[in-house]
């Protein structure tokens, strides 16, 4: 996160429009990368130093300063091995303390571990930020990278900064709701335009109150998630100087996204996934389909089951992994609610948690370990009236 | 009508007979529960409306009410800390102990702790703190001390953290204490940490400071979000009975005339920058003029010349002069050298051979050192910001601040340092300033503010270059 006053903007009629760094500002960050590869091994202090004068390349000054701030907290720093440095100013600090002379102190340290005087001087503060060296280039760090997450920072310390967030969306939303409630926020979620659509606004509770900068963090940490939504749209409402103002953010823009997240919650998602593809190839299986809103609660199945040529005949299934009867009737009421019998709930036989035996209605496939897709292929492939 | 508690503020849900929720101070709508809303620490305002309202009310906020809390074994407190005690009881358990360092405020947070004996949060500043307030709860507290912050998650009724753990999280922690002690309240008020005060709902609070904030909107929200400030002891009060006896004096050095024509030409770039800027924009803050020195060449040119120039005073060849003499006069005693920042406090290390305590140097090499000082086998410590507040150093009698003790409350903070009493005490403060340069200024201005706290001036000795 770089600080708000190295942040550059243009204040477009209320709207935020940070300078994030696009292919022309690679010729710079390449030469910036140069400089601090040619000071791996190398102490910190003096590549300091040596960015003092300006790089070989024309480079904008503040935007300099962010890359650089940027680079620092991606590119290790590791301390010399050899003498440890905290054993070496316990032996010299309480010689010194003893009464005798600077040059005697370090000499009688010297002595002690078989080393030179000077080395012992050296090494005094080996371990200090400053003086530790540079770590190799950070693996796949290239120039382009580079410009991503110095992007990524700049729309970050924007998005610290506010206070509520509405965010549009396709695909990827469960895991944002998930992550915002983790967060501490507040998700208000409202259907979109089309079925695959979603509106979500976050806030903290304390927002309502204050500007609050704790939910900063929160809200900074959906950016790099943002990217695997297969369509987005943020906008952000800040205040500067007192004044308010918004920022937005759009598929396409210059950021560097998060780690892809993973695909299945558990093994046993993944194994129906392949399992059941192969057991029906009449069937489409798709992963993390459009979430049902329940009242103002949103339920996110698993799975959808899309018949290839049948295309009304579509299923919703899940799978649970702990249980009780009464949870297994609490969701499939919940759908009955919102017009929805389609739902097929696989559930771990093995891990059954409530006393008396009772049977949930609704279709209800027990599975061991593995989720038998014949099993699932009878619910559906049923003739007669389905729904 | 229903009260909870959702995340660091109240919700109200039903209605109250003959009552409209939005006139309350602090009670908004919140169109996304459809529901009323209040930020947390209003709890025991909110609640003595409800009262007077007479409906009925199912409270769910006071969680701390089932946790149980250990027994306390008495706390022995002198006489002033005992009236301190009362004065905080008798303000319905809410409100701010003023001490001067080293008299012992830690003490009379364990004694109100133990008088209140409901769940309790204690925040302080630092790690280190953090440590030494666990410690100081085991020897009074029975029951097991949580502890979070710094690598350590354990949540027990009586926990101590840090502001930074507590900022985070009181969201989640809001409704679990009824009681929080914040050491060094002084930090509260106008910073964006309050936000940890607001999202609580304890209804007692105590705030424990050497230095209170002078009237103001400060003091104000301090009120508001601890109490009132309802004890006060003066370190005048308290000199040489309960706080060792010192004295303090001020060393203005010159510097060397090659440093001199340094700094001047140094100090000369930055004005001439300056003080067009302070003639266009004269209420501007300090903040302003950094945002527009940093938009021009000119500009940054200006500021590099003034952090040089400021390095330059912060040590320098009279003052490492003026240091070896004195660590060589108190050779017998324990120093503490305060420095305005941590690479002088380096310097200093490197050039005397005094044990640097900075951020940099890690928690089990700073208590070792801590022990070696204690032990005497360490005779001094460099140190720019970590001793200021609180780090518990009772064996120190010599101060010396070689830079950056220009605003009241660090001088008080780190003449704090040096008072633990001890028989036959006479603890030493002494500060190395330059003349005829913003340091003596700043010195200057101090004295004013200061006056009414100490009880003995400073005696002012000029020095040369050695």
């Amino acid at each position: 996160m770089i600080p708000w006053s190295l942040l550059d903007y243009a204040d477009r009629a209320g709207e935020l429009v940070p300078c994030f760094l696009g292919e022309a500002d690679t010729i710079w960050l390449r030469a910036l990368l140069d400089a601090y590869e040619r000071f791996v091994g190398r102490r910190r202090r003096d590549l300091d130093e040596y960015l003092q004068a300006p790089l070989p390349v024309a480079s904008p000054s503040r935007s300099l300063r962010r890359a650089r701030h940027v680079l620092d907290m991606v590119w290790d720093n590791e301390a010399v091995g050899g003498v440890a440095p905290r054993a070496l100013r316990e032996a010299v600090f309480t010689a010194a303390a003893s009464g005798v002379r600077r040059d005697l102190a370090f000499a009688r340290v010297a002595r002690r571990l078989g080393l030179r005087p000077s080395v012992v001087e050296g090494s005094l503060f080996a371990d200090l930020p400053s003086e530790r060296r540079l770590a190799p280039r950070p693996a796949r760090l290239n120039p382009w990278e580079l410009a991503l997450r110095v992007n990524l920072a700049m729309a970050q310390a924007l998005l610290r900064r506010s206070r509520r967030v509405r965010l549009d969306v396709e695909g990827h939303a469960r895991a944002l709701v998930a992550q915002a409630k983790w967060g501490g926020l507040m998700c208000v979620v409202k259907p979109g335009r089309t079925q695959a659509h979603l509106t979500l606004e976050l806030s903290g509770p304390m927002a309502l109150f204050r500007r609050a900068l704790v939910y900063g963090r929160a809200l900074a940490g959906l950016v790099p998630q943002l990217l695997w939504c297969d369509r987005f749209r943020l906008r952000a409402d800040c205040e500067v100087d007192g004044e308010a103002r918004c920022f937005v953010l759009r598929s396409g823009d210059p950021i560097f996204p998060a780690a892809e997240p993973r695909r299945f919650d558990s093994k046993v998602e993944a194994r129906f996934y392949d399992d059941f593809r192969r057991a029906a190839p009449d069937w489409d299986l798709i992963r993390e389909p459009e979430a049902l809103a329940v009242g103002s609660t949103l339920v996110f199945p698993d799975f959808a089951l899309q018949h290839r040529r049948h295309r009304w005949r579509r299923w919703l299934l899940e799978i649970v992994g702990f249980w009780t009867p009464q949870y297994l009737e609490r969701k499939r009421a919940q759908l009955a609610q919102v017009g929805r019998r389609d739902l097929i709930l696989c559930v771990d036989a093995s891990r059954h948690c409530a006393e008396e035996e009772t049977v949930a209605r609704g279709h209800i496939v027990d599975y061991r370990r593995r989720v038998d897709p014949a099993k699932v292929l009878r619910i559906i492939e049923r003739p007669g009236p389905i729904r | 009508m229903e009260l909870t508690f959702d995340r660091g503020t109240l919700v109200l849900e039903g209605d109250a007979p003959g009552v409209d929720l939005g006139d309350w101070p602090g009670v908004v709508w919140d169109p996304r529960v459809d529901a009323f809303r209040a930020p947390a620490w209003r709890y025991s305002e909110v609640l003595a409306r409800l009262d007077q309202s007479g409906g009925a009310l199912l409270d769910r906020v006071p969680a701390w009410k089932d946790w149980r809390v250990y027994g306390w074994r008495k706390v022995v407190l002198r006489p002033y800390q005992a009236a301190a005690l009362y004065a905080w009881q008798a303000a319905r358990r809410r409100g701010v102990v003023s001490l001067p360092t080293g008299s012992g405020k830690t003490w009379v947070a364990l004694a109100a702790m133990a008088s209140a004996a409901v769940p309790t949060l204690c925040v302080v500043p630092t790690r280190v703190l953090m440590h030494q307030w666990r410690s100081a709860l085991e020897r009074v507290y029975d029951g097991p001390v949580g502890l979070w912050g710094d690598g350590q998650r354990r949540l027990y009724p009586v926990t101590v953290t840090t502001f930074e753990s507590a900022y985070r999280h009181m969201a989640q922690w809001g409704q679990r204490f009824g009681l929080v002690v914040v050491d060094e309240a002084h930090h509260f008020g106008q910073s964006t940490r309050d936000l940890m005060l607001e999202m609580s709902a304890a209804t007692t609070r105590l705030g424990l400071t050497a230095t209170p904030p002078a009237p103001g909107p400060q003091a104000e929200r301090l009120d508001e979000l601890v109490g009132p400030t309802v004890f006060q002891a003066r370190l005048a009060d308290l000199k040489g009975q309960y706080l060792a006896d010192f004295d303090r004096f001020t060393l203005v050095l010159e510097l060397s005339p090659k440093e001199r024509a340094a700094y001047e030409l140094e100090y000369g770039t930055f004005r001439a920058f300056f003080l067009p800027h302070r003639h266009q924009d004269p209420t501007g803050t300090w903040v302003d003029f950094l945002r527009v020195a940093a938009r021009s060449d000119d500009g940054r040119r200006a500021l590099a010349a003034w952090r040089a120039s400021r390095r330059l005073l912060a040590f320098h060849q009279t003052k490492a002069a003026a240091l070896r003499w004195l660590l060589t006069e108190h050779r017998e005693r324990r120093v503490l050298i305060f420095t305005p920042d941590n690479d002088t406090a380096y310097r200093v290390a490197a050039e005397h051979l005094v044990m640097p305590i900075t951020c940099d140097i890690g928690r089990a090499e700073r208590a070792r050192c801590l022990e070696l000082f204690r032990e005497g086998r360490l005779r001094a410590l460099v140190s720019s910001r970590v001793l200021n507040e609180g780090v518990d150093v009772p064996e120190a009698d010599v101060g010396i601040i070689v830079g950056g003790g220009g605003g009241a409350r660090e001088y008080l903070q780190r003449l704090g340092r040096i008072l633990r009493p001890a028989p036959g005490k006479h603890a030493v403060l002494c500060e190395l300033i330059t003349r005829a340069t913003p340091e003596s200024q700043r010195a200057r201005r101090r004295e004013l503010t200061l006056g009414p706290d100490l009880p003995t001036p400073a005696h002012h000795l000029a020095g040369g270059a050695r």
